[in-house]
């Protein structure tokens, strides 16, 4: 899920890669709340997951972002 | 307000032309025309535009900032930030109150919402970016610029259609003599040649159709012109009071010493068939400089390469202005920059005094017999004491900012 995620930020939203680390913060990979809203949008798209921008939000890191997409899956 | 003089101490060029101010110069004193058919526009009736060769905004920003960023906002900060390095100002050390931001376009981003359109039709409202509004609205073109460069004194964006980017100058030289601020970047920017906009310029019969030879469609003056070639592109410059430059020892390309502004109170698209508008913003920029109209040397004219403004716009310089200025349209290679025409063609203008060199009007091979001026059919050298360049906006909007040598 790490390197899914790591795709997308890089790839999509342009975030540079060696920034993305499982202890970035949003601020680290500055994820402000319009890109955050752009996540959640390919995280549909990209892998089907529907995690809103609010539940985005509450997770701090990437690595909690990560733990989100793992347990949303889970349940599909 | 007569003699207060406004430098240039700054400036900053993307055009069809090239990425930068020396590229941008050189193809317009060469008249090579940027003018070509456009995949873009495959499945337009008109399929000419002008573009901005290699434009590769991931490079030349960050990749990040690019990606938030609609491409007319992208030409802008490219422009800025060679126009200030040329200024010789570090954002990082300069009271960023002082700094004001007045930039002119006649549309915003108009390729973002065609995209989002899209995302609309074929995916549903829940889909739409959430960086539609951020990206394409007009004022962003300013707002973004004071983000870049920490500039928080006055920000603001001006709409006057073709006349935008004149219009911007005008008023950041205002700002400058009310002592609003003391460093102004203003300039206008444009990126309109999507497949929606262009679709509307053609329903109204504005552009050419030389389709067999597009390079040669824009053609001011010329008595076979057609209509105009859209181009894309940013103008910015770095204007400071003079006498502020002089006392940083700041180089200084130009000065900017009138600014007109007139309606013409006619049509929504037709200049007045008289130019009374037009001639009317060039004696309010001469009297602005304290200038006798007679004494203009040179004209960097609005020169759109359509039949009605071409003609209206020459018979208006022959009644006006008397001394026979060297009359050059830098459209013919250029294209027509829109919103940020009015800017790029000051910059020429400017470079044209500092430099004493006048581009000619690529394209025009036999003149319009109605047109009596004189027209620079070859690069001319020549000392120039004062210049004027034209701007003309559909809603009936007319500039005309006075140049001078530093």
């Amino acid at each position: 899920m790490l390197e899914q995620l790591k795709e997308i930020l890089s790839n999509k939203l342009k975030v540079s890669p060696e920034a993305i680390t499982p202890e970035a913060t949003r601020e680290d990979i500055e994820l402000d709340s319009l890109a955050v809203v752009e996540l959640s949008l390919l995280l549909k798209s990209e892998l089907d997951l529907d995690i809103s921008d609010d539940d985005l939000l509450e997770a701090e890191t990437v690595a909690d972002m990560v733990r989100l997409m793992e347990e949303r899956s889970a349940k599909v | 307000m007569a003699g207060m003089d406004i430098a240039v101490t700054g400036l900053g060029l993307v055009t069809p032309g090239g990425i930068g101010v020396g590229p941008s110069w050189a193809a317009v004193c060469d008249g090579r025309p940027a003018a070509a058919l456009d995949p873009v526009l495959a499945n337009n009736p008109v399929q000419i535009s002008c573009r901005v060769p290699g434009f590769d905004p991931e490079t030349l920003l960050s990749a990040r900032r690019a990606h938030r960023l609609d491409r007319f906002v992208q030409f802008a900060l490219v422009a800025a930030h060679e126009a200030v390095a040329d200024a010789g100002l570090d954002p990082r050390t300069w009271d960023g109150a002082r700094v004001g931001v007045v930039l002119g376009c006649a549309d915003g981003g108009p390729g973002t919402v065609e995209e989002q359109h899209h995302v609309l039709r074929e995916q549903g409202a829940d889909r739409v970016s959430p960086l539609l509004l951020p990206m394409q609205l007009p004022n962003m073109l300013a707002g973004q610029t004071a983000i870049e460069f920490g500039a928080t004194g006055p920000n603001l964006v001006v709409a006057t259609a073709c006349a935008s980017g004149a219009t911007a100058i005008g008023t950041a030289r205002d700002l400058l003599v009310l002592g609003r601020c003391d460093i102004v970047l203003a300039g206008g920017s444009e990126a309109m040649i999507t497949p929606l906009v262009m679709a509307g310029f053609a329903q109204m019969g504005a552009l050419s159709k030389r389709h067999d030879d597009p390079a040669s469609a824009s053609r001011p003056f010329d008595v076979d012109r057609d209509g105009f070639v859209a181009g894309e592109g940013a103008g910015i410059l770095v204007m400071e009071r003079v006498a502020d430059a002089r006392a940083r020892g700041a180089h200084v390309h130009g000065r900017i010493i009138g600014y007109g502004a007139t309606a013409d109170a006619h049509h929504m698209t037709s200049p007045h068939p008289d130019g009374t508008g037009i001639e009317a913003a060039v004696r309010a920029a001469l009297a602005d400089a304290g200038a006798d109209p007679d004494d203009v040397q040179h004209v960097n004219a609005h020169g759109t390469s359509t039949p009605l403004n071409d003609l209206s716009e020459a018979r208006m310089i022959q009644r006006s202005l008397r001394g026979d200025p060297l009359v050059t349209s830098t459209k013919g290679v250029t294209g027509h920059l829109l919103g940020a025409a009015g800017a790029v063609e000051a910059a020429f203008a400017v470079l044209s005094v500092e430099h004493e060199v006048i581009p000619p009007v690529a394209n025009l091979v036999m003149p319009d017999p109605r047109i009596e001026i004189k027209l620079a059919q070859t690069v001319t050298s020549m000392p120039i004491d004062l210049a004027l360049s034209n701007s003309l906006g559909f809603g009936g909007q007319n500039t005309a900012l006075a140049i001078a040598p530093a």
